[in-house]
This record gives structure tokens, sequence and C-alpha cells, in this order.
């Protein structure tokens, strides 16, 4: 009799009433395949293996990862709110001990969902990991957190998120940005100017098939986690670099993604993106829910797999061998300051521009940091989408110094006398407080 | 007239019903290596008064094919598995004869690999030379396309003297409960059969001109002739004959839970608005689960038989049986035995009990009448306990949409009703411990046997349909037909009610008040390159279980 050698806990959202449209790579047929395939293996039938539902997140969970403008109401759906509260159950099963692992298997998904949102892009529109993390540490106390993102676009959200925070390690591995959507993701995004080295993108050429994956795990992925020494470390899973995937352009398997998930050994992870719903997603989600449980996953093969289709290419594996050598190189000597943005006097400011393809929003962002010596310094950005009004969001971090929380109030007061903007968004974490005001 | 005969696991149970009311009962031991003795017991007291010629239909409940299963009384079952990418087929090995069949179907039902007949062929060879002659065949998602189990079944069938396909038992998916099912079938059917033959002959020895139907796992009933070819459908009909009997007797219409405290064991049921909840999956049989389709009901092993125990100064009962209460000559004391130290019961012989109840407590410091308060108290408490664990369970069981995870009912149970042996002698004590209110109904001793009596033939159906592929399939009424690319989620409800209706006419059991419910009905869009390209349909209907409503006034008894 099979038996599960770690226990996992299957937060199994598929949605089956909501799509972005009928014919949207997003709809509600995406998880069907996988729930068929997941059912006829018996799955939930393995002992160690269980099957739970949602939380669902309310609008405060949504405020600790997000400045949502107008407001949460607004700009989310109950999918979201519950695609969020799947996360945030598969943290709490892990936390709570009541399963070794946890694989939050829920649509939509979010990682391309940044620290200000007015509304979709990318078929994102709440940050579902950075939901789930806020929670691991209002709830839980966690402070270190890894996170790395397999999907194959750049988890540009995510890393917008933690881009000032020293305390999450973000890595993505993702299609050369050059290639496809987002656009970016190159290895000099490193965060912000106190969290910098906390953020590493691995661009890889497209056709990168198991092999460089694995070994860019293998060479940088892996030796980055053992450094950051992190409590916790979580996989945006995102299954897009499916050789069969339609709208990207790898030549990943379903016994690579089991392998990555084996050898990541991830105690969260959150389904992103995928959209071969029926030549990839059945066979890659039970292959990693197979390596989370620590089941033997070599039965796990794609009908339509043929290896010499998947083969990679020697260019593409030299220049993985390079890349990976440059990347860890960059990382034990990084630039003293990021490449974008540049210093006001204590600020470090940044502006931005953020397009929602999804909803055809052009947003402006001025993004500034507090140069804080003692934390990772107070956050303050003004943000406006198209012509609509100006907003301020000002976050004081988890772990923020006196100083820095005095300076984020003072911000927050001097911004709604200023009359600039219409809304405006405080978060205290460490006063455990969320103000919204409208002026 | 109906006749209702509950085989359960000490006692045999038989009643006659009529329109009017309750006719007669009677009670025997049930003797496990003669079941049919048993029968013939309640038969021979019954049929007298009723007259067997009156006696339109005969529904009995057996623990037969469980009790084979559990003691390994089955025979050796040849099976073959074809199972293609995904978990290793050989990890659900079962028995000696199991071969895994090299070819694949994929889960919308196109072969994806075609199967290795020469291999099934060289496995049939093998089965044959070790005499096996039951056979199961299973196929992964046969549901979707049972061409791979049917082309199997050509292959062994001529050596066989029985075959079970995996599709035959239902359109849900589940690969390993399928392949445990199938075999399960097989395993029990000739054991099942000769049981068959023997209630047929006694049937006819004494007359009887009705029906005969066998009671199923989900509170249903199905013609004796069915149960021929799936005997396996029979298991935990024990509890389901008990639920349907509460059903019958008791007007239940609230969020209730039902509890039948037997000798070893204590079944629980949970009613939702007066419906008894369904597994969803499948019964669970040997430790494996299985796709045979049953009341939702959890067992644990407090019973009256219970063995008492003390440990670190902490009453135990159960969950061990070593023999009967000792106030029925057992060497140690029971929960029966605290209740007649209480006073609460007065079973056997009283001062026994006392003298075993004293006994253990002496050895433990104790007296006997906190021994025997704690045990009844850590009785009633686990049996809160495991109500408390089975509801949490129920009202956090997976949903699958927005609508009913917001919307989401829960169970909320507002009564508890108890029935068997103890019912009454706990009913005090089980009052203090639920803070719902505590029935006993008054024929708490015999309603599984008009449980039994009352149950009307139950069929469920999944319909699953491809308009790309222009097919639609219901496996479990082996129905495979064509449809044309426009076919639409309310022809499909359609089909599935109108094939189930059809199925219970051919087997004689047409029933013109079943309600036929629809519990699923979902349609997909399928998207290829943009374009939409069909629907995946998928529609789940039974029909409803109940009691026949004509007699359920004759035997409703104040509850
Ligand atoms: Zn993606
Ligand atoms: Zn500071």
């Amino acid at each position: 009799m099979l038996k599960a050698a770690d226990t996992l806990g299957v937060v199994f959202f598929p949605a089956y009433d909501w799509a972005i449209s009928p014919t949207h790579p997003e709809r509600q047929e995406r998880l069907l395949y996988t729930q068929d395939q997941l059912r006829e293996e018996g799955l939930f039938d393995i002992p160690g293996v269980r099957e739970y539902k949602p939380d669902v997140a309310l609008a405060h969970d949504v405020d600790l990862a997000h400045f949502t403008f107008p407001g949460v109401e607004e700009v989310l759906t109950s999918s979201h709110l519950v695609s969020a509260g799947g996360a945030m159950r598969a943290a709490r099963l892990v936390m709570e001990r009541e399963a070794r692992r946890a694989f939050a298997l829920v649509r939509p998904p979010g990682h391309h969902a940044m620290k200000v949102v007015h509304g979709t892009r990318g078929f994102c529109t709440v940050n579902v990991e950075a939901v789930m993390v806020e929670t691991l540490r209002e709830r839980y106390g966690v402070r270190r957190i890894a996170i790395v993102d397999t999907d194959c676009h750049h988890g540009d959200g995510t890393q917008d998120v933690y881009w000032h925070d020293p305390d999450v390690l973000f890595i993505s591995l993702h299609q050369d940005g050059r290639t496809i959507y987002p656009g970016s993701g190159f290895p000099y995004e490193l965060g912000g100017p106190t969290a910098m080295g906390s953020t590493c993108n691995i661009p890889l050429l497209p056709g990168t098939g198991d092999q460089g994956i694995l070994h860019m795990l293998d060479h940088v992925v892996l030796p980055l986690i053992e450094r950051f020494r992190p409590e916790i470390v979580i996989n945006s899973a995102g299954q897009d670099n499916h050789f069969s995937d339609p709208i990207t352009n790898m030549n990943f398997t379903a016994q690579g993604y089991a392998e990555l998930t084996r050898r990541l050994g991830a105690d969260i992870a959150v389904l992103e993106g995928g959209y071969s719903i029926q030549g990839a997603l059945p066979y890659v989600n039970l292959g990693i829910c197979l390596a989370m449980a620590g089941i033997d996953a070599s039965g796990v093969v794609e009908p339509q797999y043929d290896p010499e289709r998947v083969k990679q290419e020697q260019r593409i594996t030299d220049y993985t061998l390079s890349l990976s050598d440059q990347l860890m190189s960059y990382f034990l000597d990084p630039p003293a300051m990021p490449k974008h943005g540049k210093a006001e006097g204590e600020w470090f400011v940044r502006e931005k521009e953020v397009h929602y393809d999804t909803d055809a929003i052009f947003e402006r962002q001025r993004e500034k940091v507090l140069l804080c010596p003692d934390c990772s310094g107070v956050v303050s950005i003004e943000s406006r989408a198209d012509s609509g009004p100006l907003c301020l969001g000002v976050q004081i971090p988890p772990g923020a110094c006196d100083a820095c929380r005095e300076r984020g109030h003072e911000e927050f007061e001097t911004g709604q006398r200023s009359r600039n903007y219409r809304r405006a968004m405080l978060v205290d974490r460490p006063g455990r407080a969320v103000k919204r005001v409208l002026i | 007239m109906l006749m209702g005969i509950d085989v359960g696991g000490t006692h045999t149970d038989a009643v006659l019903v009529c329109r009017k009311g309750l006719l007669a009962w009677a009670k025997a031991k049930t003797h496990h290596g003669d079941l049919m003795r048993s029968i013939r017991e309640v038969l021979t007291a019954i049929a007298a008064k009723a007259g067997a010629k009156a006696i339109s239909r005969l529904n009995l409940s057996t623990t037969l094919s469980t009790n084979a299963i559990v003691e390994g009384l089955t025979e050796p079952v040849g099976v073959f598995v074809s199972a293609g990418p995904g978990i290793d087929a050989r990890a659900y090995a079962v028995g000696e004869h199991y071969a895994v069949i090299p070819g694949c179907t994929d889960h919308r039902g196109r072969v994806t690999r075609p199967l290795d007949e020469a291999r099934a062929r060289e496995h049939a060879a093998r089965c044959k030379a070790a005499h096996v002659s039951v056979y199961a065949c299973v196929s992964k998602f046969s549901p979707r396309n049972p061409e791979f189990e049917e082309s199997l079944r050509a292959v062994v069938h001529p050596q066989a003297d029985f075959v079970s396909c995996g599709h035959e038992f239902s359109g849900q998916l589940g690969f390993p409960r399928r392949i445990h099912t199938a075999a399960c079938n097989a395993s029990v059917w000739r054991v099942f059969n000769r049981f068959a033959d023997a209630v047929q002959r006694a049937a006819l020895d004494f007359g009887l001109m009705g029906q005969v139907n066998i009671l199923k796992a989900d509170g249903g009933t199905m013609p004796l002739s069915v149960s021929r070819s799936f005997p396996v459908e029979s298991i935990l009909s024990g509890p389901a004959a008990s639920v349907m009997g509460i059903i019958a007797v008791c007007d239940i219409a609230e969020d209730s839970v039902i509890l039948d405290i037997g000798g070893t064991t204590t079944d629980i049921a949970l009613f939702a608005e007066g419906a008894p909840l369904i597994e969803p999956d499948g019964a669970v049989i040997s430790g494996r689960p299985t796709l045979v389709r049953a009341l939702k009901t959890r067992s644990i092993g407090v019973g009256g038989d219970s063995a008492l125990s003390v440990l670190e100064g902490q009453v135990r009962v159960g969950p061990r049986r070593l023999g009967p209460s000792m106030a029925e000559g057992g060497e140690r004391p029971t929960l029966t035995d605290a209740l007649n130290v209480l006073g609460r019961a007065e079973l056997g012989d009283v001062s026994a009990s006392r003298r075993g109840v004293n006994e253990l407590a002496r050895a433990n410091g104790m007296d006997g009448e906190t021994l025997a308060q704690d045990a009844a108290l850590a009785a009633v408490t686990s049996i809160r306990a495991a109500v408390i664990e089975l509801t949490r369970a129920v009202n956090d069981r997976p949903v699958y949409t927005i609508y009913e995870l917001l919307e989401g009912k829960r169970v909320a149970p507002s009564r508890v009703y108890v029935m068997g042996g103890p019912a009454k002698a706990l009913e005090g004590l089980l009052s203090e411990v639920f803070p719902e209110e505590v029935v006993v109904p008054e024929g708490y001793a015999v309603a599984n046997a008009i449980g039994a009596a009352l149950s009307r033939p139950t069929l469920s159906a999944e319909l699953f349909a491809d308009t790309q592929r222009g097919r639609m399939l219901i496996p479990g009424l082996d129905v495979e037909q064509d449809v044309p690319r426009t076919y639409s989620l309310d022809e499909a409800q359609a089909d599935a009610a109108q094939r189930l209706g059809d199925y219970l006419n051919q087997l004689g059991v047409a029933d013109p008040e079943a309600l036929v419910e629809t519990l699923e009905a979902q349609s997909f869009n399928m998207v290829e390159d943009g374009e939409l390209v069909g629907r995946s349909i998928r529609v789940k209907c039974q029909v409803k279980p109940g009691v026949l409503p004509g007699y359920r006034e004759a035997v409703r008894q104040p509850c």
C-alpha cells in the first residue's frame, strides 16, 4: 500500500463558477482535468494526503499585502478572496502541523499583482502568495521567508511587493523577459536599497528544458536559500514552463517539475500559471503533489512526451552554465545601490509605470523608501491610474524602528493635509493598524 | 405485506409490515457459520402469522459479503489492470494473480497507447494454470471509455465463471477504488451466489411468491437477481438498515444524528434536513476504499459488550470486545455490567455484574459505583466526541465553486435519535452530554428490520459527455451513445433521469413514487487555440433513498 512519507494537505479550489471570459486561458475548465486526474489516481485516498477547502480572505488580510485603490471591495471579487484564502489555508495547515507540507491548487493566480492594485494584470488581481506570507507573519510570527517562483513568467508582482523587504528572499526562474510577458526579471534587479540581494532573477532562454532548470536550481536557487536561512520555503508553482503550454516557449516536463519539487522541498506551494490544461496540468500537478508527499512520481509521464522533442540544445546548456556562475558572483558581491532610482535626501526614489494588460489600466507611480540605518525603512507610494485621482500608500514595515514608525505616521498625515491625494492608506505593521481615508 | 429481515452481528430480526402497521416481529441469534439457519428461524416464526402468500416483498440485509471479506473466506481473483502513466499501478495489487497490462486511456477517454492484448493473454494463461476462475478487469479512466475493460473481459471470458468490470460499478473516477471494488466483487461472487440460491430456495419452501431484494449500503435495495452480479453492493447494509429504520419510524425533518448502539460498536449517521448523508466517494472495505455507494456512517468501538479497563486511574470502555458481559456469563466486566450496577439496566444476572465491577474497582483502588459511573460517562463522552468529529468532517468537506463555498450549508444537528440494545439504558447519560434533544424511539429494538422492510430501490448514475468527440456515456448503466455537437446540459440531465428510470423498469422494480434528483450538473467549455471546440458535460443523479410512503404512516411511532 502507498503511504505519504511527508503528510500533504492539498487545498483544491478550481473555482468552477469563475472566469475572466468564456475562452480566456484563465477560465472554468482550467483545473477540470487536474481534478479528473487527481481523483482517478486516488490521490486523496493515500494515507497522509488530504484535501481541504479554502479559507476566505478578509479585506484586512489583503490590506497587509497591498495598497488597493479605491478599496478591496471595489477591485476584488469573491473568487480572489477565495483564492487568497486557499493559500492562507495551506499556510495554516503547515503552521498548525496538520500537514508537513501543503499545496494550494487554487485559481485565479496572483504573482503579477504588485504592491499597489488598481485592477487585474497578467490574469492576477491579488497576490495570493503575498497575502499568505503576511498571514504567516501576522498570525504565526514567521520572519524569514524564501519564495521561489517557478512560473514561466517573471514574478514581477511578488518581486514588487517584497522589493524593500530584506526578510523575504524572492527568486524567480522564468523565460527571458525580452521574449515574453511581462518583460522584466533581469539579473540586475536585486531589490531596493535597503534590501539589496533579497531578490534574484534567473532569466532562461526559450527552449530551456529540465536539465537547464534543474541546473539553476542546484547551482543558484538552493545555495542562495542555504545562505539566506529562511524559516519557511514557498514555491510559486507556475506550470507554464511545460513544453505543451500554449502561451510560452519552454521545454519543461512533468518529470522535471516533480524533480524540481522534490529537490526544492518547499513547505508550501501555491499554484500560479499554467495553461496547457489538458496536456500538462493534470500530470504536472499530480507530479508535484506526489513529490511534496514524498511518494514516487517516476510514473507520471505526459501522453505526448517525446524525449527527442524536449531535448535541450547545447547552446542553451552553455548559456545556463555561464549564467549560474555570473549570478552567483553577482550575489556574493552586489553593487551598492539599485540600477534604477536615485537618492533624494533621506529617501531613495523610483519612478514606475505599470500596465494592467488584462484591465487596460495605465498607472504611474513614485515610490520612495526611507534610507534608514536601523531597519528596512518606511515605504511611501504615490500612484495615479490613468486619469484617476492621485492616491497615497504608506507602509511601516514589520520590524520597523521607532523613528520609522514616527516618520510613517508623519508622512501619512502630511499627505492628508497636502490635499494632493484623493485616497490615502497607512499600514502600520508594528502597531497592527490599517487606516484608509478618503480626502 | 412487506417483510424485512436484518441479519445483524448478534441477532437476526424480522418484521412483517402491512398498511395498517407492524403485524409481527421475530428475533433469533445470528449463527455466523450458517446464516440461513437464522433466516429460516425468523421466517418460520413470522410466515406462519401472515401466510406466506400475502407477502409481496421480502427485503433482506446481510453481513455475508462483509464477513466473507473480513474473515478472508473469499476466493482468489485474477486481476487485469491497465494503467498508463501516473502512480505505479503495482501499488494497488490485490491478491497473487494481479497483472498490469500496458496500454493507456487519458482523462477524456482517448486511447493514447493501445492495450497490449498479448500480455493480457499471457496473464490469463497463468491464472488458468493456477485454477483461478473469477476475474476483475479494470482500466484507468474506464468511466470515460470502457473499451479496455471490455477487451480484457473478452480475453478472459472463455475461462471464467465470472468477470467483474470496473466501469459497471460507478461512473465516478477513482482507479484504486475501482480495482478494489471489482476485485472484492469477484472474490465474494461464489459464496454470495450460494447464499442467494439458499435464500431463493427458502423463499420457495415457505411459499413466498413476492419479490426478494437485498439491501445495499446506501439504504436502497436491489433485486436478488441483480445482487448476484454485484454482491459487493450488499456490504455495510446493516448500518443502512438501522438508518432507514429511523427514517421509517420517526418523522425526521431537521438535521439530526442517528446512533445505533450495538454490542461491539456504535454506528453514527447524520441527516441533513431529514435526508441521510451519503459517503461521496464510497465505502471502505477492510481498510481500503471502494466505489460502493454507502450512507455516511462512522463506527466506534463502544457497545454494550465493550470491555472495561482502568489505565492510570482512568476508566476506559472498549475498543476491545472480550466476550459477553458478566451478566451473561462473560469473564470481564463490560459497559452493560456497569449499566446494571448503576441500575440503568437490568440485563441477565445483575449480581454477577456487581461482582465483576467491584473486583475491577478494588484492583484499582476505587469503589464499584464510581467505576461504573466513570465507565458510563466515558462511553457517552467518546460517542459525543465521535459525533462532533463526524459533523466537523462533513462541514469541512471540499466544495468547488465560489457559490457553494460562500453560501455553504452547514449540518447542525438539533436531535439525536438513539437505537440498539443499550439505547434505553444510556438515554439519560446521553442527554447529559449532548446539548441536542435525545430521542429513543419506542420500537428501537426492531427498527432496523422495519428499515429493511420499507427500503425502496435506489440507483445512481453518472453521465459524462464530450461533445467534441460526440460521445455520451453512463458507465454504471452500460449506456454509450453518439451525441451531436449541440448536445446540451439540459439534454444530459434529461437523458440521465430517463435512463435511470428505464433501468429500474428493466429490473422490474419500477417505482412510480421514486424521485430522481440531480446531485451535480456541470458543463465546461472546451477551448483549443482560443476556439470553442465543444463541451465537457458531467451529470450525477440518483433515485433518492427513502422508505415507502404508503407504509410509513403505519409504522410511525412516538419519537
Ligand atoms: Zn505564467
Ligand atoms: Zn528605521
